[in-house]
């Protein structure tokens, strides 16, 4: 039962985070696009329209995307320079509290992100140049703190679990 | 108790939680929510700030900078370049007393030009690097050692992800500081290359010398790594001259390390897959540390620490270089238990102010660059110190017949060259400054 839970909840943070990956795969080519128009300007080129901002959101939306597999993969660094000096349960304790920690986080910042989107929602603001409305780019930020959110919750139970013994 | 008291105790609450290994982003931005809580009295400043916060903050253009650098780094890795670069350092080293050593720093110092890390510097070239130092007779000890440091140089050589944040932090010119830590980092190279020769006499290595290679053949393995040359040509000239924009120079570098580890025929769909999920993992972690930093830094703003400290530190009229020196080895010291990175997000903010207040007779502009890479230089060092410097135990774990132990001994006198290194920028800022002054 836990095994298929482990599995299904890395597919989706692994999912998640090959589609951020894939989007900033996507804003450099449209980078360098836009470079090469923007130096071939003599032959009718120019550069990608409103570029700064599709970088600016696109890759704000990988972070968020990434923020689930970072916390799957036990991605986020600490000091481990008593790791060795303390006994197995207080290490357990440790792992169980930080994981607790990550899912306030989540379900904090989360649902400030939410409200922030109905903020931007309601007030109808749009990006500069591309007139993109911004609330949608909160809006796949909270798709990606959602996901993160799940995959907290998953990871306290990961380490409640090995208080069982299983490592 | 006072706002400022606060202030100062939530340094020794924020260690404590670190010493109870809790992730070091999440243990800041937990500090910086209770101790705004504290000193409002509320909790409802950080939640106001929460709702624009993080995305402004993930969702910014001088920030979109860092995982376009880390995914460059990981192509770089896949594309094969490292056994070229190290082929390339043996043709025209390989011939000398600990020749094939001196190589792995000069592969190390060319591989650090198109990646931005020093973990992914020892690991990449440390794969290639480690069987053929062995298969010549190289001790564990000096071998493990070498490569350890030598990953150092991933991050002093430009492109550099911490001295992006850092520049970030500073609002200071990126393509400056990227010609500042040119001359250092390639005094870095050459002082690993000289404790390499020192070592090789002292200790008898039996490492083989291998044959003088002919002026052609030089050449040659030279002409296989022209991409990385282009890559770091583009890149880091691109900013200077003002082609691009250094978040567009990061994307420029991706794709062209994307190219040159597609044209290798390295790269397949699984590997483009762990490059983007290695990028994923750090990239998350990086940012929940900037996250966390922020909250942080906002909260000591609140209770008005780091004005006062500075104005404090103004008015006792030390002599500048004692609190720079005091600065410095409190970067070594606590470079020793944490992460490059964490330190500077956590500290730069605080010590940045203070510094740039002393008269060192110099601009503040040419301060920053110099504090810069003194810094950089002092907070790598705790990658190669045990307990927890990372590139030991990334290089010790591909060597399965080394101790943990004698890769420790190995990397001593690279410390040591480390700290010569120092002393020499410190007395000579013209060192680092020069090319900056020079081309700008």
């Amino acid at each position: 039962m836990f095994d298929v839970l482990d599995k299904t909840v890395g597919i989706l943070a692994r999912a998640m985070a090959i589609l951020g990956g894939i989007v900033l795969i996507l804003l450099i080519a449209i980078t360098c696009v836009s470079i090469i128009g923007r130096s071939l300007t003599f032959v009718g080129l120019n550069q990608v329209k409103g570029d700064y901002e599709l970088v600016e959101l696109g890759v704000g939306f990988a972070i968020f995307a990434f923020l689930p597999w970072a916390q799957y993969a036990k991605g986020h660094a600490r000091v481990d320079l008593f790791e060795a000096a303390m006994a197995r349960w207080q290490n357990l304790v440790s792992d169980l509290a930080s994981d607790l920690l990550l899912l306030a986080i989540a379900v904090i910042v989360g649902y400030r992100l939410w409200l922030g989107m109905l903020d931007k929602q309601s007030y109808g603001e749009t990006t500069f140049i591309l007139q993109f409305p911004i609330w949608q780019a909160y809006g796949a930020g909270v798709l990606g703190m959602a996901v993160f959110t799940i995959v907290s919750v998953f990871c306290v139970l990961r380490s409640l679990r090995s208080f069982g013994g299983a490592s | 108790m006072s706002n400022f008291e606060i202030g100062l105790w939530s340094f020794p609450a924020l260690l404590v939680l670190l010493f109870l290994r809790v992730p070091i982003g999440p243990a800041m931005a937990l500090i910086g929510f209770c101790g705004t809580w504290l000193v409002t009295g509320t909790p409802n400043m950080t939640l106001a700030q929460l709702k624009n916060l993080t995305f402004g903050t993930f969702a910014n253009y001088s920030f979109s900078i860092i995982p376009l650098f880390l995914l460059m780094g990981q192509f770089a890795t896949i594309s094969g370049m490292s056994r070229d670069l190290f082929k390339a350092a043996e043709a025209w080293l390989g011939h000398l007393r600990g020749g094939v050593a001196m190589s792995a720093i000069g592969a190390c110092a060319g591989f650090g030009s198109i990646c931005g890390s020093s973990l992914a510097t020892a690991a990449t070239m440390g794969q290639v690097a480690l069987p053929e130092l062995k298969r010549y007779g190289y001790s564990g000890r000096l071998a493990t050692g070498a490569l350890a440091a030598g990953g150092t140089l991933g991050i002093l050589i430009p492109p550099s992800v911490v001295l992006v944040i850092y520049a970030i932090l500073t609002e200071l010119n990126i393509a400056k500081l990227f010609v500042a830590a040119m001359v250092p980092g390639i005094l870095a190279a050459a002082g690993y290359m000289i404790t390499i020769a020192i070592l090789v006499r002292m200790k008898n290595e039996a490492g083989t010398v291998l044959e003088r290679k002919t002026f052609e053949e030089r050449l040659l393995a030279l002409v296989r790594v022209w991409p990385v040359l282009m890559i770091f040509m583009a890149v880091v000239g691109g900013i200077y001259f003002g082609f691009f924009t250094p978040t567009e120079a990061a994307a420029v570098g991706a794709a062209g390390t994307g190219l040159l580890a597609l044209f290798s025929g390295q790269l397949n769909l699984r590997k483009t897959g762990d490059a983007i999920l290695g990028t994923a993992k750090s990239t998350g972690m990086i940012f929940m540390i900037i996250l966390g930093a922020s909250l942080f830094n906002n909260f000591l703003a609140l209770t008005q620490l780091p004005q006062n400290t500075a104005s404090w530190v103004g008015a006792q009229g030390f002599s500048p270089w004692l609190v720079l020196f005091a600065v410095l080895a409190l970067y070594l010291v606590f470079g020793c238990i944490m992460d490059s990175l964490s330190m500077i997000l956590l500290t730069v903010p605080i010590f940045y102010p203070i510094m740039v207040g002393l008269d060192f007779g110099m601009s503040p502009d040419d301060f920053g660059l110099w504090f810069g890479i003194l810094v950089l230089i002092v907070v790598e060092v705790g990658l190669i110190t045990p307990p927890v410097g990372m590139n030991l135990f990334v290089i010790n774990a591909l060597d399965k017949d080394t101790p943990i132990g004698e890769t420790f001994r190995g990397t001593l006198p690279f410390v040591v060259a480390d700290l010569v290194r120092v002393c020499i920028l410190l007395a000579m800022p013209a060192i680092t400054l020069g090319l900056v002054w020079l081309i700008y």
